[in-house]
């Protein structure tokens, strides 16, 4: 398997203040990949450095080959890196087909494929496809959220939290839905809150705290390490 | 009163003045919820297009309704030129900057109108028109146009909202910037767009309140609020609820008459807006508060 | 023009620079302070004015007021007037951004323009009142105009003071950091709406004043006495030249644009009268254009607002940054 990104030493944050101090993380070809860490520890923050949301100061991301840092985002959606945010994450007062054609608007000419591929992964939204998304559970809003991030065929997906606010059964489904779209050849790089879970069902996991790295291993490894167990994930 | 004594002078007036005011409140409604400002210049835009097409009827002599087109372009491209020169390098400061900006290019171009026409009030056509009586309505052609050339317009913008790919994309833009922009749709060319639609319904406005009364340099500025109400009383957004809002803002004022001294009725819109604020600042059609 | 001529005209503009510096303080408390948008000053201008010539005025048959009360209790009553107007508008509007207030005071600005026009009883209508007392009024003219100027500067003096004053004080701190922080603004809630309306109703009482000085000082008010339009504008663009935020600067800022704004009415009015009327207008554009240049390229004003220690590395405009 070769490396699909990673981020050397990336130090910077979103004003004058640093809030990553020289983190590295790589993500393989067909991983999942998840970030757990305390609040404050820079979860979100080090996805948006790979989005090109934030002031670098130091280090660099590559992403397949290419050295992405400094990157517009719009650049970076075009080499093939999509983006969920945690929250405001679809066009509420769009249907879902037009929230997937919003996702799609970099694409030139037939979307139908695309379609077919994000309504194969998430069969209810296709019956749905005319209701405003705004009007969904939020478990079919995450989906929504995700589908329109697949629209481009990216090679990497970065979930920002996808379960957040989500009851025990969406949570599984949606980590069912990553799985899925894993094995149609994405990449994916989370956040979670939820770590436990998270690093269940992960391949790898990286522990942040104080925007700097602290641990990193298999799901497995990482929840079996007592440090771990009592700092950040409770017991 | 009688009831086709209701209808012919306070129900077909406020439904040709709602149908003017819904021209302009669409565009309002459409840079508050992409640009996210309330457009102080608006009214005086569309007097500027209202005498755009005053100089095509009096230049080549042809019929207001043949100048419309010409007045449509000629205004959307000025407030796209306005955005380009005046607005574009605010857009990073808070939105109130621009609302300040707005109020000045208010007074810069209706002081471009008093120099080029003075400030006497003309008219498109001499004489008066006498309304036809269709089953003892008593209905002007110039009315019937202007609330066909409303629906048209509004007809078409709605059309090109909701099908082409671009309409879609100002949809999203103003739905929810961000992911709009997560989704690498174009900022300035919605913005550029916004524009066109917004300058080209505003000269429309104006031209129809030209043929339908006259033509001054303040009838702009005496627009802003009614298109205002209609705006936020439709929702925020909502270009059906612009329509709505402006029928009812014109029929509210044409029927104050009733009830308040005619010197009044402007005050309506006023009264309308304040009392949306107050019980229900989404509008109708629950559109956005900023 | 003879020396006496100099003079007299100095001392014209002096008063009314004083006057304007009133209303852009006014103005500074609203927007500078408080950051909100009252596009409608020239209503409550005329509201203070009104009020004041009601008050002061000896009666007249057909219209109510008459009571020829001291032109000190005219002017209270003036900043009362304009206050309680301010009111209600300020407590619908002020819950949202400050767009939906700019609008609201067009139109309160528009219905009492209306309210002037038709309300006989009130206003007399176009004939206005008149006959209003001026304080020293007795005295020779130029005596008279000196003395009527210095009496605005010291009111101009005690109104820069008792602001400049609160907004050094806690509550003029929690003012302007409301101002530069909506999430924190609104994580204050109800009492925030409260403070606001408090600057809104404060800034309105100075601009009714100034209305009031103005109608005693031409001893009439009619309704063409101001053309509200040029008037809000006038205001706005002196306290954004002269630096929102900063009294000195909205004082300074009317004195520069007032200074413009007169000599150049001079410098047109000597062209032959159908230009001179089309200068008008053009002064009026290059008014408006001087905004645009201000906001484009001076936006901190020619005294920019002092950095009162709380603000620190804090910045006036906060940038309306994409959160993602």
């Amino acid at each position: 398997m070769s490396t699909l990104l990673s981020m050397e030493d990336l130090t910077g944050g979103y004003g004058e203040a640093d809030i990553l101090r020289s983190v590295s993380l790589h993500v393989d070809d067909r991983e999942i990949v998840v970030i757990v860490g305390p609040n404050g520890a820079g979860k979100s923050t080090a996805m948006k450095a790979v989005f090109g949301l934030l002031k670098v100061r130091g280090g660099r991301t590559v992403f397949d080959g290419d050295d992405i840092t400094g990157w517009s985002p719009n650049k970076i959606v075009q080499r093939g890196i999509c983006y969920v945010p945690q929250v405001d994450n679809i066009f509420r007062e769009m249907s879902i087909q037009e929230n997937l054609e919003m996702g799609a608007f970099l694409k030139k000419g037939d979307l139908s494929a695309a379609y077919d591929r994000v309504y194969e992964l998430f069969p209810d939204l296709k019956e749905r496809r005319r209701t405003l998304a705004g009007s969904l559970s939020g478990g079919q809003r995450q989906m929504v959220a995700m589908g329109r991030a697949l629209m481009l065929d990216p090679k990497l997906l970065l979930l920002d939290e996808p379960t957040a606010g989500l009851s025990p059964r969406y949570m599984e489904q949606i980590f069912q839905i990553s799985r899925d779209v894993r094995d149609t050849g994405v990449a994916i790089l989370l956040v979670e809150q939820h770590a436990k879970q998270a690093l269940a069902f992960a391949d790898r996991g990286y522990v942040l705290a104080a925007g700097q790295n602290r641990h990193e291993g298999t799901g497995a490894d990482l929840l079996a390490n007592r440090e771990i167990a009592e700092m950040f994930l409770g017991g | 009163m009688g009831f086709l004594e209701l209808v012919n002078f306070y129900i077909i007036p406020g439904i040709v003045l709602g149908s003017i005011y819904a021209l302009g409140a669409v565009g309002i409604t459409l840079i508050f919820a992409i640009l996210r400002y309330a457009h102080l210049a608006h009214g005086d835009l569309a007097t500027l297009g209202a005498f755009v097409a005053f100089a095509v009827v009096t230049g080549i002599g042809v019929s207001p309704y043949a100048a419309l087109p010409v007045a449509i372009v000629a205004t959307a491209l000025v407030a796209v030129g306005i955005d380009k020169v005046f607005y574009e390098h605010l857009r990073e400061r808070p939105k109130i900057i621009t609302v300040i900006a707005s109020l000045g290019i208010a007074l810069m171009v209706r002081a471009v109108v008093q120099v080029i026409w003075g400030v006497d009030s003309e008219s498109y056509v001499r004489g008066i028109s006498r309304p036809d009586v269709y089953f003892g309505l008593r209905i002007r052609d110039r009315e019937i146009y202007t609330v066909l050339a409303m629906l048209a317009l509004v007809g078409a913008l709605y059309v090109f909202l909701s099908r082409s790919k671009w309409g879609k994309a100002m949809r999203a833009m103003s739905d929810n910037p961000n992911l709009a922009l997560l989704s690498g749709i174009d900022n300035k060319t919605v913005i550029v767009l916004t524009w066109v639609i917004a300058g080209g319904l505003c000269a429309a406005a104006g031209v129809f309140l030209g043929i339908n009364t006259e033509l001054k340099s303040m009838m702009g500025w005496q627009m802003l609020l009614p298109m205002f109400a209609a705006a936020i009383l439709g929702g925020v957004g909502r270009v059906e609820g612009a329509v709505l809002g402006g029928l009812i803002v014109g029929l509210a004022e044409e029927l104050s008459v009733l009830i308040l001294p005619s010197e009044y009725k402007a005050a309506t819109a006023f009264v309308i807006l304040l009392f949306m604020l107050l019980v229900r600042p989404t509008g109708i059609l629950r559109g956005k508060v900023l | 023009m003879e020396f006496i001529g100099l003079v007299n005209y100095a001392l014209f503009m002096g008063i009314f620079i004083a006057i304007y510096a009133l209303l852009a303080l006014g103005l500074n408390i609203q927007w500078g302070f408080a950051g909100l948008f009252n596009a409608g000053i020239a209503g409550f201008f005329a509201v203070g004015a009104y009020t004041s010539a009601i008050i002061t005025s000896a009666a007249a048959d057909g219209r109510i007021g008459g009571f020829e009360l001291p032109f000190l209790v005219g002017w209270a009553g003036a900043m009362v007037a304009a206050g309680l107007i301010a009111w209600p508008i300020g407590k619908i509007c002020l819950r949202f951004r400050s767009d939906y207030l700019a609008i609201a005071t067009i139109g309160v600005a528009e219905i009492i323009r209306l309210v002037i026009k038709s309300e006989e009883a009130l206003t007399n209508s176009a004939r206005g009142i008149t006959g209003l007392p001026r304080p020293f009024g007795d005295l020779p003219y130029v005596e008279s105009q000196a003395a009527f100027l210095l009496l605005m500067i010291a009111i101009l003096f005690v109104a820069y003071l008792l602001v400049e004053r609160q907004f050094n004080s806690p509550w003029g701190r929690m003012m302007r950091a409301i101002r530069d922080n909506e999430l924190a603004a609104r994580a204050m809630g109800k009492d925030v709406e409260y403070r606001r309306l408090q600057a809104f109703i404060f800034g309105a009482a100075l601009m009714g004043l100034g209305g009031a000085l103005f109608a005693h000082f031409n001893r009439s008010i009619t309704p063409e006495a101001i053309d509200p339009m040029v008037a809000t504008f006038l205001v706005w663009i002196m306290l954004i030249l002269g630096g929102a935020g900063n009294n000195r600067g909205a004082i300074l800022g009317a004195a520069v644009v007032w200074i413009i704004w007169s000599v150049s009415e001079i410098a047109t009015d000597q062209l032959p009268h159908e230009y001179a009327v089309k200068a008008k207008y053009i002064r009026l554009f290059l008014i408006g254009l001087l905004l645009q240049l201000v906001l484009r390229f001076r936006p901190e004003g020619l005294l920019p607002e002092p950095l009162r220690g709380d603000q620190g590395a804090s910045r006036r405009e906060p940038k309306s940054s994409a959160r993602v």
